[in-house]
């Protein structure tokens, strides 16, 4: 336990002084790391912490980015502001969609999720008089104080992502994270001792969507727009590969799954337009070999790291301890 | 709005929901046997209809081209697709649910590349023979006359597929391991085989899709993303596993959108994807799907 | 308020087929509050199914459960278990992957109504409860063990402390002392005893275990393909003829 808050505050200093020793090109990469870690640790409150696979996270993550986008362009809100009201509509609109989805469970819970994303999609790309249709939203500048160069955004999302990453931590570690491990093992008996659990399924649905909302609005200011797009299955897609690269079944894993998938991600359409190609048998490799994802691989190798089993996880199929 | 136009806006339904359903019929399949949700299904018919003008160029000059490019299409996605499940597939059948759909989706993105790579960004255009290129009137309502063979050759295809289940040993066999997979195992009936039997079987029919496909506008990149979320919805609508749900699940999901194009042609794929979630939320396993598959 | 002789659990006309086959067919059945009761009969006379009408797990097809005085036919399930009934599994059914720690705290927390807390770090809470209880079901050296990996024995007495977490008013065990040595089935089965002593705990049993049956149940009813065919306390029991039929070759 010490040791990952050894490794994550490393992680932190690390990432407050990257922006002074690298071109600024690898500034805005670091910042979408962020910007999507903190999408993939929402992913994870649903898929590792709950144990049921969402097709459909985009969804808010959009929802979230067009309330910012729109906020801004059309009502000139202060971002700092649009950011708990990113929260809020994500939080609504998951608490609609997601009251039906929990009914369901695996496969049919991941379709649903997928078929209300897809909903979500259509709505924001054929409501062509209030989100601009697909042609987006352009214009979202980040606010005065910021500046104008990278810097300054990197920083602020860092800050924010830092403290959306320390919610989601206590969240995860506190009585009602254990309740999700307990309906992700066996649903069946959580029941049996008292719980609700389609409702405690939709609350951690609704909190999931919030911090993806989150996330989303950083994006806006971030890319300058934004599309329709970002609420695609494709782009609920991301999420699932950055998870399973960095290690599903531990809470750094998305953030440090989206490191990676993000940095190849940059280093290869740098030469290369096939990324989808390249990524594609990336991570074929990595759910075949490394079930553990990467921070998997790690504990292998090194398992001082990141030990101490509080029972994030699940055994890999040889048995062994896990998270 | 007359009664021709309905007629037509009828017609246009019903190919697009022949097309539709020659993509999810193999889908249907392979979830049915397999337990398989195929995210690749669309790539390779898109691949198909690329094999399709392929071999279509190669054999210009021969008046049955244009016709011989289209089973031939199927053929060389069925080898992809064998070579697919015998490399890949095969390795995931007792993963995760998370796992199988990462990886037939990972598939997928790979062949859109191949395709991208092998046949280039430019939009491919298939020449039709001179038969077929005047509208035929049916009831004084014009149809493309190539709709007229897509729409026989669905039936053709469903027709087949379905005196294949019901009267040969393999078909039976097949809806056996669609209702249990551990009683056809249990009988010593070896399910690997009949995996890859199915799943070929399954990207032939994709393959043989694209090809149909093929002739209708043209051929570009992309097209797989629309069609495989479309493929999905008939599937889920259907019921996973069930001819019938599919050729059901396809013309709902044909003419539906057919006719809200006409009135509120923004809404049509909203309409769609509503139907579907309230196909999953209220019965998950389609209008002919068997329950016990949950 | 319940005084020691009222009926906690009445039972009447509980009927519930699985397609054309019926498991249970008009049952009634009656417990007074502090019984410690036993239901046996061959396998599949219709025990579990029993159990799972009275839990909620299954619904009925006809017939009612009244639970002090209220009637809970078909409540949902976590429901039931807020009402004061606590359920061990035939087949056991813990969180594998978390520790015998954690599974007993789990149904701690859920019990005390603290699972809704987003805020406070879950490994401080519940520290003693969480400790007496696996002191008490014989589970302490045990647990940091990932519960997947117990003995089966082990696995059961984890069943019945997480049946206990709940406080419960009466105790539904299917099989408690299946798998366990003759050493633990009487350390469970004294705890068991001693808690019907102490706080007043209705306990309501299914076993194979003769020696069981006959050391501890007060009152024993036999369930014979869906029906009560016999009831009494075990010495009545093991004389009543339509029973001694049913069980022909086997040992009563």
């Amino acid at each position: 336990m010490k040791n990952k808050i050894i490794f994550s505050v490393i992680l932190f200093l690390f990432a407050v002084v990257l922006p002074y020793i690298v071109p600024v090109f690898w500034v805005h990469v670091l910042t979408e790391i962020l910007i999507m870690g903190l999408f993939a640790a929402s992913f994870n409150m649903i898929f590792g912490y709950m144990g049921q696979l969402t097709f459909g996270h985009a969804a808010y993550y959009g929802v979230g980015a067009y309330t910012t986008g729109l906020l801004m362009v059309k009502a000139n809100v202060p971002l700092l502001v649009c950011l708990p009201l990113s929260m809020l509509s994500a939080g609504l609109c998951a608490a609609l969609l997601g009251y039906f989805c929990v009914k369901l469970r695996g496969i049919y819970f991941a379709i649903l999720t997928m078929a209300f994303g897809q909903l979500v999609y259509y709505i924001i790309f054929q409501w062509y008089s209030f989100t601009g249709g697909d042609n987006g939203l352009q214009g979202i500048v980040p606010p005065e104080f910021l500046g104008k160069t990278a810097n300054p955004y990197y920083f602020f999302t860092l800050i924010v992502v830092t403290i959306g990453m320390i919610a989601l931590w206590i969240i995860s570690e506190s009585p009602f994270g254990y309740t999700m491990r307990a309906i992700r093992d066996n649903a069946e008996r959580t029941e049996f001792i008292g719980i609700n659990v389609q409702r405690y399924m939709l609350l951690n649905f609704i909190i999931a969507a919030m911090f993806a909302g989150l996330a989303g609005a950083l994006w806006g200011p971030f890319n300058r727009s934004v599309a329709p797009d970002l609420t695609n299955w494709q782009h609920s897609g991301m999420p699932v590969f950055m998870t399973v690269m960095g290690g599903p079944f531990n809470f750094l894993g998305p953030l440090v799954g989206s490191a990676i998938y993000t940095f190849l991600m940059a280093m290869v359409t740098s030469f290369t337009e096939y990324w989808p190609l390249v990524s594609g048998v990336i991570i074929i490799f990595v759910v075949l070999l490394m079930p553990g994802g990467f921070l998997g691989l790690l504990e292998d190798k090194f398992p001082f790291l990141l030990r101490k089993g509080n029972g994030a996880g699940k055994t890999d199929g040889q048995g062994r301890q896990e998270r | 709005m007359d009664i021709t136009s309905l007629f037509t806006q009828f017609l246009s339904g019903l190919t697009y929901g022949t097309i539709l359903f020659l993509v999810a019929a193999g889908l249907s399949l392979i979830f049915g046997v397999m337990n398989i949700l195929n995210f690749a299904h669309a790539a390779l018919w898109l691949m198909g209809a690329y094999f399709s003008y392929t071999f279509w160029s190669w054999m210009q000059g021969y008046s049955f081209a244009f016709w011989l490019s289209i089973p031939l299409a199927g053929l060389a996605a069925a080898v992809v697709g064998w070579v697919m499940e015998v490399v890949l597939i095969k390795r995931i059948y007792k993963r995760e649910l998370y796992e199988q759909l990462l990886i037939t989706y990972c598939i997928a993105l790979i062949i859109s590349d191949t395709i991208k790579l092998t046949w280039g960004v430019t939009n491919k255009l298939i020449v039709r023979p001179e038969m077929i290129r005047k509208p035929v009137f049916i009831f004084g309502a014009p149809l493309d006359s190539y709709f007229i063979f897509v729409i026989l050759a669905g039936a053709a295809v469903a027709i087949g597929l379905w005196w294949f289940l019901k009267y040969t040993r393999y078909g039976h066999i097949v809806k056996a391991a669609v209702y249990s997979r551990e009683m056809v195992a249990a009988l010593g009936i070896p399910i690997p085989r009949i995996d890859t039997w199915v799943f070929t079987l399954g990207i032939f029919l994709a393959g043989f899709a694209g090809g149909i496909q093929a002739p209708i506008g043209s051929i570009t990149l992309g097209m797989d993303t629309a069609i495989i979320i479309q493929a999905f919805c008939v599937v889920v609508i259907g019921g996973f596993g069930s001819l019938l749900g599919t050729l059901v699940g396809s013309l709902i999901v044909g003419e539906v959108m057919s006719f809200t194009i006409l009135f509120w042609p923004e809404g049509a794929m909203v309409l769609i994807f509503v139907i579907t979630a309230a196909i999953l939320i209220v019965r998950p396993w389609g209008l002919f799907g068997t329950p016990m598959r949950t | 308020m319940n005084d020691t002789n009222a009926t906690i659990l009445e039972i009447t006309g509980l009927s519930k087929s699985f397609g054309k086959y019926a498991v249970l067919t008009d049952v009634n059945y009656n417990l007074r509050k502090g019984e410690i009761a036993a239901i046996i009969g061959p396998n599949g006379a219709g025990k579990t199914t029993f159990f799972n009408l009275i839990t909620g797990y299954h619904k009925v097809d006809s017939g009612t459960v009244r639970f002090q005085g209220r009637k809970i036919t078909n409540w949902p399930r976590h429901r039931i278990a807020r009402a004061g009934i606590s359920r061990a599994f035939q087949v056991s059914n813990i969180y594998p992957r978390l520790t015998t720690y954690e599974n007993v705290r789990q149904a701690i927390l859920a019990q005390e109504k603290r699972t809704l807390d987003i805020f406070t770090p879950a490994n401080g809470l519940a520290r003693e409860s969480t400790l007496e209880l696996l002191e008490l079901t014989g589970l302490l050296t045990n647990r940091d063990t990932v519960a997947g990996i117990l003995s089966q024995g082990d696995k059961k007495k984890l069943e019945l402390a997480l049946a206990l977490a709940g406080k419960p008013e009466m105790l539904l065990l299917d099989e408690p002392t299946a798998g366990m040595s003759s050493e633990e089935t009487h350390e469970t089965m004294e705890l068991v005893k001693r808690l019907n002593a102490q706080i007043g705990l209705t306990i309501l049993f299914t076993e194979h275990d003769i020696s069981v049956i006959f050391g501890y149940a007060r009152k024993l009813s036999v369930l014979y393909q869906g029906l009560l065919i016999a009831e009494g306390t075990p010495e009545e029991v093991r004389k009543n003829e339509e029973a001694q039929k049913c069980y022909l070759g086997e040992e009563v």
